[in-house]
């Protein structure tokens, strides 16, 4: 009883009238980024806007409808992937419960976890899609690269193993901005809008620790890998 | 007009005026048994005897097919060659390319594999061709599925289509004020905010109104609900609903005796 | 005993520094059309969202005195009870689509089925709203794709079928054209003559005029003019508080000061008074 109520602290009306929206601006923030062709997804942006808001419930749910709704609209190579994006609803959500959504800096650090669960999660459901692990290294890395869902060309030669911990962490800067930008009052609305009181603290610094923390970070994946690789 | 996020096919047949949960039953069984089955063409087999029939019964064979050559076969196709190429080898070699081998093993579990994913995704695609989202979630919110996840499910089929729309808008109206969507790198970062920033934020404000008109017409009201459309459960329901249960069973369990 | 009964009303919204509703007290009879007026900011909103409910059980907040509609005390409610009394309809239309229906028809079904109304009961009211408010050929048509007064109308309807014993519009025409809004206020004035009592939270002066009993004008959440549409809507306190007087009155006033208004003829706010004062101006009285 005690776990399906915290799981039910995360749900209001306003939760419930969110989802639908944050799953739309997953989709078409998506799907602008293809239009400019950048080299990120970006498209985890209401998971993690609900996650911090309403809860780690809540942003599970976004995410797994938001993968289920991408796959039937979009497509639906994407569908096997929903344990992946319900992962970025759950641990952005637990994050921001730790208290890790309320600076930049913080939310750089809650975009690394997100990142590398997603790497994690990711790689079974390529291994299962496409391809066995053996003990050879090479097809390892092809499998980890395939992770991503994209073609096989790219994921063997390309250098898509920064993408993630890149497109994550932008994804909960981006989310932490929009935050940000709404006001208190429509905040307090939400069940979980404690973990978003923002810490006051010189902005530029804030950011400049963030950007330092991301870079930082993102070597440290990059470096992981090159020893797999290795 | 506005874009549907439907693939519902308003048509009358034999599958259409099927209850949903019989058709849920009928996805869930056909993945259970075409994953579980003891045999390796035994997903092949539902698709030839089963799938593909039903989607005549149906009778939207047409769009099944339109479906399948678009959505599924593309995917289908790469994950068969992959699994050709990466799944460790058993068997004669019969293809080698660069470090990559394709045995028959390997072959015969990328058949597997990629007949399996093709009765679980053309399952569900034969359950949204003939069943309305609407009536498909009233029916489950009867059976006791939370009414308000039935709303989102609902309401993101229609908020979806109605944000795509305001997208295209703003972006044909930035791109009229002499936003570059081409350009280098720095120019395409640049674009993202004008495009996104007024829709994720104007949709956003909306939700408190949203959460507000819902409220009024008693959203969270502990009344039992009930339901202005009927939605006829009939014995072959039943009948056609125990058979693939039995059918199920008979499939998991038939690995323990095989 | 007045339907609604407001006694010492003094609201502040959460994490704001200053009250929304100052010591406001109001009586309104059933069946009777009451109109607010006052600037933006002057608690009209505050005043709709607490006589529906809203505050405090949506809003939160600190609220003090007590809000009686019916036999239903406000603070000893909760929300769902509250709303099968009070309907509410607001300024933008698309935003009071549920989003969660496809058909109109089932839009406005949507509330019954969330109170259990029995379904035969369910398509007569529906019908009947549906009729009342002019929108029966729209049944079929997806709530998205209508213009801003057909959904505003649609709105209503949603509210209307729940049977609620007030309604409460709080600046129902603002986001609509000429003929949405006098689609909508047709609506109104009909409900009204069927025994429904209207709160009605407007700028546009000479609706008002032509349909409320009573007027209230706001200012800084406190209640400070209060009487007949005439009297209300003339009155001079009107530019202190923010209030353009509408054309009719300025044209009139003009007149007044030139000497040229009629003696006693009452300062119009509609075309029809003026015209009954202007004419008289010109037939030499």
């Amino acid at each position: 009883m005690k776990f399906i109520d915290s799981i039910k602290k995360d749900f209001n009306t306003m939760t419930w009238v969110l989802i639908p929206v944050a799953i739309a601006i997953n989709v078409v923030i998506g799907q602008i980024v293809v239009l400019l062709r950048l080299p990120v997804y970006l498209d985890s942006i209401g998971t993690m806007l609900v996650a911090a808001l309403a809860g780690p419930w809540a942003g599970a749910l976004t995410g797994t409808l938001s993968n289920i709704i991408w796959g039937l609209a979009i497509d639906p190579n994407a569908f096997p992937w929903f344990p992946v994006a319900l992962f970025i609803g759950f641990v952005t959500g637990w994050c921001a419960v730790a208290g890790l959504f309320k600076n930049w800096w913080k939310v750089a650090v809650t975009g690394f976890f997100v990142a590398i669960t997603a790497a994690v999660v990711s790689t079974p459901i390529a291994v299962y899609l496409y391809g066995g692990i053996t003990a050879s290294g090479s097809s390892f890395i092809t499998a980890y690269l395939l992770e991503t869902g994209r073609g096989v060309f790219e994921a063997v030669f390309s250098t898509n193993f920064l993408v993630e911990p890149v497109d994550k962490i932008a994804t909960a800067l981006l989310a932490f901005a929009i935050i940000k930008g709404l006001s208190k009052r429509y905040i307090s609305r939400f069940p979980r809008s404690e973990n978003v009181e923002i810490e006051e603290g010189s902005r530029t610094n804030q950011l400049v620790i963030a950007l330092i923390i991301a870079i930082v970070l993102i070597i440290i994946s990059a470096t992981v890998l090159t020893l797999i690789l290795g | 007009m506005t874009q549907q996020l439907t693939f519902y096919i308003d048509r009358d047949s034999q599958l259409h005026r099927l209850n949903p949960l019989t058709k849920i039953v009928l996805v869930f069984s056909f993945i259970i048994i075409a994953f579980t089955g003891p045999w390796y063409l035994l997903p092949a087999v539902l698709i030839v005897l089963a799938i593909i029939p039903l989607s005549f019964l149906g009778r939207i064979q047409k769009e099944y097919a339109a479906a399948t050559r678009k959505l599924l076969l593309p995917v289908v196709g790469f994950l068969f060659v992959m699994q050709s190429l990466f799944h460790p080898d058993t068997g004669e070699i019969l293809l080698k390319l660069w470090f990559l081998d394709i045995s028959v093993g390997s072959l015969r579990y990328a058949f597997l594999t990629a007949s399996r994913i093709f009765v679980m995704v053309s399952a569900f695609i034969l359950l949204l061709l003939t069943t309305h989202p609407s009536v498909l979630m009233s029916d489950l919110t009867r059976r006791g599925l939370s009414g308000s996840f039935a709303y989102v499910i609902t309401s993101t089929l229609q908020i979806l289509p109605q944000m795509r729309a305001k997208a295209s808008t703003i972006i044909d109206a930035q791109r009229s004020r002499g936003l570059d969507t081409e350009g280098g790198y720095r120019q395409r970062v640049r674009a993202l905010l004008p495009l996104a920033g007024p829709l994720v934020f104007g949709s956003l404000v909306e939700v408190e109104e949203r959460a507000i008109a819902i409220e009024a017409r008693a959203f969270t009201s502990t009344q039992p609900k009930t339901y202005l459309t009927e939605i006829p459960d009939t014995p072959l329901d039943r009948t056609i609903r125990w058979s693939l249960v039995v059918l199920t069973i008979l499939t998991v369990g038939s690995n323990l005796w095989l | 005993m007045a339907l609604i009964d407001i006694k010492n009303l003094t609201y502040q919204y959460p994490i704001t520094d200053r009250p929304a509703l100052r010591d406001l007290s109001l009586k309104v009879e059933e069946n009777e059309f009451l109109a607010v007026i006052g600037r933006n900011g002057a608690g009209k909103s505050t005043l709709c969202y607490t006589l529906a409910g809203f505050v405090p059980h949506f809003f939160r907040g600190d609220l003090q005195g007590t809000v009686r509609v019916g036999e239903k005390e406000s603070a000893e409610s909760t929300l769902n009870e509250w709303v099968l009394q009070v309907g509410l309809v607001f300024q933008n239309p698309f935003n009071q689509i549920s989003g969660s229906k496809f058909t109109v028809y089932e839009e406005i079904a949507f509330g019954l089925e969330n109170i259990g109304i029995p379904r035969e009961e369910m398509h007569q009211r529906v019908e009947d709203i549906m009729s009342r408010t002019g929108i029966t050929d729209l049944g079929d048509r997806s709530p998205y794709a209508l213009s801003g007064g057909q959904q505003q109308r649609v709105a209503l309807a949603s509210i209307l079928v729940m049977e609620p014993r007030v309604l409460v519009l709080d600046e129902p025409t603002s986001q609509l054209d000429p003929i949405g809004t006098r689609q909508v206020f047709q609506v109104i004035k009909s409900m009204s003559g069927r025994g429904m009592t209207v709160v009605l939270a407007e700028h546009k002066l000479e609706w008002i005029a032509e349909f409320a009993d009573r007027v209230i004008a706001l200012q800084d959440g406190k209640i400070i003019l209060e009487g007949s549409p005439g009297e209300v809507l003339t009155s001079p306190r009107l530019d202190d508080i923010g209030i353009a007087p509408s054309r009719y009155t300025r044209a009139a006033r003009a007149a007044k000061e030139e000497g040229l208004w009629p003696a006693g003829q009452p300062l119009p706010v509609r075309l029809e008074e003026a015209r009954q004062g202007f004419q008289r101006i010109i037939d030499g009285h």
